[in-house]
């Protein structure tokens, strides 16, 4: 028997946090930013800058801040600047200004003790190791609608304002702000808003052309020579460019959609390849959403997800989610959490947009959290998380 | 201090080897990494550094301790602590 191999070449080139050498249609919107920038390279110090990039999701906007980072930073050394970019994603630190600071202040030293000080009190630490180091730093805070959300207006204002207090010191902290819609800003109080709505970029949805294009490069550099046919690539950036012009859904379809051309052991990716990986992936569900939660939100959802599958119910309270999840836990043998952990599970899951939470009103006695699942089949959900927990946490 | 009292205390010995493993910690986590106390760290550290051995940076409230590299005896002590750590890891494997 012949042995089979495998349709990819590199698949790590889909991954959601691989950074492209190249970025289709998307070259306008980097030489904008390396105008808005550019002060740091000429006159380093002189001027912070802050930047805005909005657009819906999978319109490229992490990728874009991070392909200037990398392309700045190297210029940057070429002049021996010690210029450096650090990403951020704030939903991934809970919208908390505290750890995004921890995280961006642990890249430059890696065992910082993780508490026992302030928010402001990090940020202070991260001026003074950029000032000892003689460092400027480009932080992008991704997804700022979660920080917005949990702390309003005050980490924006703190973050812009350092210079107040240092006058005459060089300028190092320069900001790009990430978030899909600019109406977040509107929250805002009217002094941070002004200081970010100067240089604002706006990506529009990837037409399906231009999708296919994307979807051709990374095509080429994660599989192997034919394996994947030109009309498949257009299948898939036809149902991409139905979610709203994603580019990241269709990359994340196009690697599905290789792993059952492997799983079948063909040759090359069929078009039924696709439509087989196009009904396994939610559009509002990603694998990608799914296993960058934690593991008791995996075993809550998980819970959620076979209630949900056992009753005709719209809704259930927190206690009957509770129920399930420990249900789960005894399952996966993993100390279930108490009841405000789980609480808070539930509440950041709900900000995630994966379940829907609401107050109980009347007809209901006391006062519940009630959780509902509109969005996903319960079933597709438990399939989903228990595939994932398998490989992962168990 | 004579090299047989700053090395005769196991506490600093381990200090200096977490150190040496690390790059940079706060008290607290060498604290917790040797299994010593607070006090005790403290106390074992301002010998080292009085001794040239080890350095602290202060962010705030935060110490962060580590070799200090421009002392010709740190560098030594550091070199003996990596040494020991590859011959006995080499050690162990040839077993």
């Amino acid at each position: 028997m012949r042995q089979y191999s495998s349709v990819f070449k590199d698949e790590s080139k889909l991954d959601i946090n691989y950074v492209p050498p190249h970025l289709p249609h998307r070259s306008f919107q980097l030489d904008l930013l390396n105008q808005f920038f550019r002060s740091l390279i000429e006159s380093p110090g002189k001027m912070a800058q802050r930047a805005l990039i909005s657009g819906r999701i999978g319109t490229g906007k992490t990728v874009l801040s991070q392909h200037f980072g990398l392309q700045i930073t190297r210029d940057a050394q070429e002049k021996g600047i010690n210029l450096q970019y650090v990403h951020v994603n704030c939903r991934e630190c809970k919208g908390s200004l505290f750890l995004i600071l921890q995280r961006t202040v642990s890249k430059f030293h890696p065992h910082f003790p993780k508490r026992g000080y302030s928010a402001e009190e990090i940020l202070q630490v991260l001026v003074q190791i950029l000032d000892d180091q003689n460092i400027y730093l480009i932080l992008t805070l991704d997804e700022l609608d979660a920080l917005i959300r949990n702390e309003g207006s005050e980490p924006l204002y703190n973050l812009t304002r350092i210079q107040e207090e240092r006058p005459n010191a060089p300028r190092r902290l320069s900001l790009i702000c990430v978030l899909r819609e600019i109406e977040h800003l509107d929250s805002l109080d009217p002094s941070s808003r002004s200081t970010l709505q100067h240089n604002i970029i706006h990506l529009a949805e990837y037409s399906r052309s231009q999708l296919l294009d994307i979807l051709s490069d990374r095509g080429n550099l994660a599989f192997r020579v034919d394996a994947v046919s030109k009309d498949v690539l257009d299948l898939i950036a036809g149902l991409a460019s139905s979610e709203g012009g994603d580019a990241r859904y269709g990359i994340e379809l196009l690697w599905r959609a290789g792993k059952y051309a492997d799983v079948s052991r063909l040759v090359e990716v069929s078009a039924e390849c696709v439509r087989m990986a196009a009904s396994s992936v939610y559009p509002t569900v990603r694998k990608e959403v799914v296993s960058s939660l934690g593991l008791h939100e995996k075993l809550f959802l998980l819970g959620v997800a076979r209630r949900f599958k056992q009753t005709d119910a719209v809704q259930m309270s927190m206690g009957e989610a509770e129920e399930s999840y420990a249900v789960v836990c005894e399952e996966y043998g993993k100390r279930k959490l108490g009841h405000t952990q789980v609480w808070k599970c539930a509440r950041d899951l709900s900000a995630l947009g994966v379940i829907e939470s609401c107050l109980s009103g009347v007809g209901q006695r006391g006062k519940t959290t009630l959780i509902s699942l509109s969005r996903v089949p319960a079933v597709d959900l438990e399939r989903e998380l228990v595939k994932i927990l398998s490989v992962g946490d168990k | 201090m004579a090299i047989e009292d700053v090395l005769s205390s196991k506490g600093r010995v381990k200090i200096l080897r977490i150190l040496s493993e690390i790059g940079e910690l706060n008290i607290s986590e060498i604290a917790r990494r040797a299994g010593l106390n607070y006090a005790t760290t403290n106390r074992h550290l301002e010998v080292l550094e009085k001794e040239g051995l080890v350095r602290h940076k202060r962010f705030g409230r935060i110490r962060i301790f580590r070799f200090n590299e421009g002392n010709r005896r740190a560098e030594l002590v550091g070199r003996l602590m990596e040494l020991w750590e590859q011959t006995d890891k080499s050690e162990k494997s040839v077993r």
